[in-house]
């Protein structure tokens, strides 16, 4: 190709680009830019009031900051379940499921899918209902069974509110990484199974030593995303316990929104913002070295 | 020993497709077999019934004079080399070697002294870092069949295992097939689409179609006796000549093949056959190998349309009446005219003509209806074939 050709040729392919680089730019890159920009400012994004440079002043408060510290503890907590539990249980389900019949593996595949293209309201309220201080189905069947005696304020209580969100979490997680592994698995490449069956391995021998090495980018990926969305888990806690009661539900996501929306410091938000983004990029690094060693 | 019987083995899908006929085979310890036929005729489902990968939904399979309907592969004690060489992709050569024997908890020395030595034997032993898909397509046929050849199986199972190579690199592994064989001297079966291999691999070959077996032979025996128009068809480069609208007569006791109105009296041996068949004069079709046709003599003549010189021969393609015709002839003393639009005169020896029977398609001398009912049962359905 000559280089006039290949020159009319880049551009064009630039001018193609152009509509979502503007896009991206101005609605990705330049927020991201003001964001770690106004986390060093007490900004208030109020006209009148100019925004004050100070440093590291916000970042040394955060960490002098309880509310902070237990944000970030719930949010770790929230991490460090749901993402083991995301990622074996829809292995599992997908293992088992994989090889159904194509109307079975449909069906299977919209129970698990439903959750996720379900309006994250429509869920909740569903979900507020069920964990009912009077009148929610959870209270009725423990209390039919007689496994408690007296109703439980299951989103009232410091001691079962941050579970009973980690569960709700949980439903709405495991669709995509269902349909995700059920895909790698049907992909794998059977000739490498049939291969191991002959060299003598095991069901489980073929299962751990050929198909998960075969599915691991699969894995990644899924470990990547459910760390991200439960870093970023916002939603369920706006809709059903605003961080409460005492804080026992408050997510950074949440800290985060409450301190620059409600209280108007911007700049403390953005902050937090910062080392959000900070632990999502060490965490998804540490999962993508481990899995690139195995 | 390790003798492989398949004892009127069936395969039947769930969609009520039946790929497999009743299959009937004993093959003999150490024998290299090999099972040739188009696409969809069944061979590979019988390969993948003996090793365990596929179902049999009836009928008996003995490894070693034991019953291995439902053993699983694992226990069979075979080795395969697949197609597609199924090397597993994120081990290195030397683990895809080890693997089987790590699995049987072999000792570490003992698998590195196996490994190292079927990797000479190879020559894949500077590869044995690398991961598969840094080697090219022959260098990853030779792991893969040094991965069947570290186990010491008492039968060795390869499917297609040259087909992904490129016609100079199926040559030179066809040749080394045939030396690994002599060197593991282990029991073989071999399946292919290509009959150039099947003829020079295998001591004995079974042709498939449709499911059936339609004849198990030794290469010689097929190329020369084959039992019906489609063996005659699909084992020879270049592909057997037909010459329809035949007549096989009978005058006086005496057979002639008569072929576009020249007359050929039969050989000897072909008299004595057809008379003990009882044949009586019918339509036929008539084959002639392109080795065994003669030109610038004879009766017969054709319009040559094609002439390709090959060096030593050579491939003279002819329109004779209906009948297309394929002659392979030597360059050397050569003295008629092939050029293309050329007429040439043509002949061949009476006993080299196969006669088939024009409605069933049997070979009227080789086809033994008894004996091939005896050893595959199949052939009963040669007349609808």
């Amino acid at each position: 190709m000559s280089p006039a050709l290949r020159r009319r040729e880049n551009i064009s392919g630039y001018l193609f680009l152009l509509p979502s680089l503007v896009f991206f730019v101005g609605f990705v890159v330049i927020p991201m830019i003001m964001c770690v920009v106004t986390s060093f400012y007490d900004a208030n994004m109020n006209l009148n009031t100019p925004d004050v440079f100070i440093g590291f002043g916000n970042y040394v408060e955060l960490w002098q900051d309880p509310v902070f510290i237990k944000a970030l503890v719930n949010t770790f907590i929230i991490v460090g379940v749901s993402v083991p539990f995301v990622c074996a249980f829809s292995l599992w389900v997908a293992s088992v499921i994989y090889k159904m019949r194509e109307g079975l593996l449909s069906f299977f595949r919209i129970v698990f899918y439903l959750p996720v293209v379900t309006g994250s309201v429509a869920v909740t309220v569903v979900w507020k209902w069920m964990y009912n201080n009077y009148y929610g189905i959870f209270n009725h069947l423990l209390k039919g069974a007689g496994i408690i005696d007296s109703n439980i304020n299951w989103l009232g209580d410091p001691k079962y509110a941050l579970w009973c969100i980690i569960i709700i979490l949980l439903t709405t997680s495991v669709g995509q990484p269902i349909v995700l592994y059920v895909s790698a698995l049907s992909n794998v490449d059977q000739s490498l199974v049939e291969a191991a069956e002959v060299d003598g391995a095991t069901n489980f021998q073929v299962f751990w030593r050929i198909k998960w090495r075969q599915i691991m980018p699969t894995t990644l990926y899924i470990l990547v995303i459910t760390t991200i969305n439960s870093f970023q888990c916002f939603a369920l806690i706006q809709l059903l316990t605003s961080g409460g009661p005492n804080y026992a539900t408050e997510t950074v996501m949440y800290y985060i929104y409450y301190t620059a929306f409600k209280l108007y410091r911007f700049g403390y938000g953005n902050a937090m913002g910062v080392i959000l983004a900070i632990f999502i990029g060490l965490l998804s690094a540490l999962q993508f070295r481990l899995a690139k060693e195995k | 020993m390790s003798e492989v019987k398949l004892v009127g083995i069936k395969k039947i899908y769930d969609n009520n497709v039946t790929a497999v006929h009743d299959f009937n085979l004993e093959i003999k310890d150490k024998e290299f077999i090999v099972l040739v036929g188009p696409s969809g005729c069944g061979k590979s489902t019988t390969l993948r019934m003996v090793a365990g990968l596929e179902e049999i939904s009836d009928g008996q399979l003995y490894i070693d004079g034991r019953l291995v309907n439902d053993v699983a592969p694992k226990d069979r004690d075979i080795a395969m080399v697949f197609q597609s060489y199924a090397l597993y992709p994120h081990m290195t050569v030397y683990d895809n070697m080890a693997f089987a024997l790590k699995l049987r908890k072999t000792p570490k020395a003992e698998i590195d002294k196996k490994v190292r030595e079927v990797a000479e034997i190879l020559d894949i032993t500077s590869y044995l870092s690398r991961k598969p898909k840094a080697l090219s397509g022959g260098q990853r046929q030779r792991v893969a069949i040094g991965r069947a050849m570290v186990r010491d199986p008492k039968v060795f199972l390869m499917d297609e295992p040259l087909s992904n190579l490129d016609a100079k690199l199926r040559n030179q592994m066809r040749a080394e097939i045939i030396k690994l064989r002599q060197r593991i001297n282990t029991t073989f079966m071999y399946v292919t689409h290509d009959q150039t291999e099947a003829m020079t691999l295998g001591d004995r070959i079974v042709i498939m179609k449709d499911g059936f077996v339609n004849q198990i032979g030794t290469p010689k025996e097929v190329f020369n006796k084959p039992v019906n128009l489609f063996v005659a068809g699909f084992i020879g480069m270049p592909v057997m000549n037909f010459f329809d609208n035949c007549k096989l007569l009978k005058e006086n006791g005496v057979y002639f093949a008569e072929i576009r109105g020249v007359r050929f009296e039969l050989s000897p041996f072909q008299q004595a056959a057809l008379k003990q068949n009882g044949a009586e004069s019918c339509e036929i079709v008539c084959g002639i190998r392109p080795q065994h046709i003669t030109v610038g003599e004879g009766e017969l003549t054709g319009r040559v349309e094609v002439s390709e010189m090959l060096g030593s021969e050579y491939n003279i393609h002819a329109v004779s009446g209906e009948d297309n015709v394929v002659m392979v002839i030597p360059t050397v003393g050569l003295e008629t005219d092939v050029s293309m639009g050329a007429t040439v005169n043509f002949t061949t020896m009476p006993e080299l003509i196969q006669l088939f029977d024009k409605k069933s398609g049997n070979n009227l001398i080789w086809f033994d209806k008894e004996s091939a009912e005896k050893n595959h049962p199949v052939c009963k359905s040669y007349d609808s074939l």
